[in-house]
């Protein structure tokens, strides 16, 4: 192969253009949210169109969906399964929960904004966001992708230690692997 | 048999047994009894076997914060007589300690879990885990009244700014719109 930068470009156009289409989610189904996807997955909307299926396991997926509040206790299994993904990885917060808290604002056991946590890619608005917000999500995704600007999970590496920091505060007894990717 | 039969049966019976039983009457199938917390393992006991009250729907905690005690109430079903009854007990609330009965339901340990850690209510002999909803929680009981859980919260999660000022809806509309607000929605302002 010819390592010049123009033949990169190339390549990087490819790459985008086949991971845009094949976005595997892995519902996170903590709250109200996940109600909205059996109507976005099924004939109706028929979010397969675009290449949206959902995935088993965390190891498959491409596309983790926060769909909702998180509690200090879900959060801990949220960073285990966004640690275990593969690359490439992308995150969506869902609803207004992940955004500012929502209507869980004063909670005591909810966190308020995902992106101190995990580093967030695109957020959808409302409460709950109707199937074709979802979708507009979805789509202002792929196009990210397809820019390259979609780097959460470079982002994340880079600022390992600032997203601990943040995850240690509310979780308190840490007993977490650590992963050396 | 009239429902107004059944109560009046079920009350003389219980007052019988219970000298320290204070019934209270509601409307068609609903009975109520207060007892002091030494009596209830008895009384539920008395009731499940004696009584055909053999379905436990739920045990639930209210925090009178201004009298200093917890209230326990246990709500019973009889399924043949179509009656519920509601067992009130009064708990102390700086030192709450009660009687288990999971050995009368199995499912009441369930909920005395969760007593135990949103009311910080001991059972004496509950055999569970020590965590159960919460986890790893260090502070105060969070269903207690005292407990300023917007404080918390502030304190421990951080907030975005920019919803400073859409904490209270109505105010809120009252600034941007100029709407004035009806007089019986002041009273429920922050």
């Amino acid at each position: 192969m010819i390592n010049d930068k123009n033949s990169q470009k190339i390549v990087d156009i490819i790459r985008n253009y086949a991971r845009k289409h094949s976005l595997w989610i892995l519902a996170y189904g903590t709250g109200c949210g996940a109600i909205e996807l059996p109507p976005t997955m099924t004939s109706r909307y028929d979010a397969e169109r675009l290449g949206v299926r959902g995935a088993a396991t965390p190891r498959q997926a491409d596309l983790l969906l926060i769909t909702g509040y998180l509690t200090t206790k879900s959060l801990k299994r949220v960073i285990r399964v966004y640690e275990q993904m593969q690359d490439p990885k992308y995150v969506i917060g869902f609803g207004s929960c992940t955004i500012n808290g929502g209507m869980y604002w004063d909670s005591y056991n909810t966190i308020k904004a995902l992106d101190r946590y995990l580093p967030v890619d695109v957020y959808i608005n409302g409460c709950m966001p109707r199937p074709e917000a979802v979708l507009s999500g979805f789509a202002k995704l792929q196009e990210l992708i397809q820019d390259g600007k979609a780097n959460g999970a470079k982002e994340y590496k880079e600022n390992l230690k600032w997203y601990r920091d943040n995850q240690k505060k509310v979780i308190t007894n840490w007993k977490m692997p650590e992963y050396n990717w | 048999m009239m429902m107004e039969e059944i109560k009046t049966t079920i009350i003389d019976r219980i007052k019988l047994h219970f000298s320290d039983a204070v019934e209270k009457e509601f409307s068609y199938n609903r009975l109520d009894f207060s007892v002091k917390k030494e009596t209830v393992p008895s009384i539920l006991f008395y009731l499940k076997e004696e009584m055909g009250f053999k379905h436990l729907s739920h045990i639930s905690c209210v925090d009178w914060l201004e009298e200093g005690e917890f209230e326990m109430i246990f709500i019973l079903w009889s399924p043949e007589e179509k009656i519920k009854v509601f067992i009130h007990t009064r708990v102390d609330r700086s030192n709450p300690v009660m009687d288990n009965i999971d050995m009368i339901w199995r499912q009441a340990n369930t909920y005395e879990r969760e007593m135990k850690e949103m009311y910080g209510i001991q059972f004496t002999g509950l055999e569970a885990p020590e965590e159960f909803l919460l986890e790893d929680w260090n502070g105060p009981p969070p269903m207690r009244r005292d407990f300023d859980t917007e404080a918390y919260a502030a304190k421990t999660y951080w907030e975005r700014p920019g919803r400073e000022d859409a904490l209270d809806v109505r105010e809120t509309v009252e600034k941007r719109t100029g709407e004035v607000l009806p007089e019986f929605a002041k009273k429920y302002k922050r």
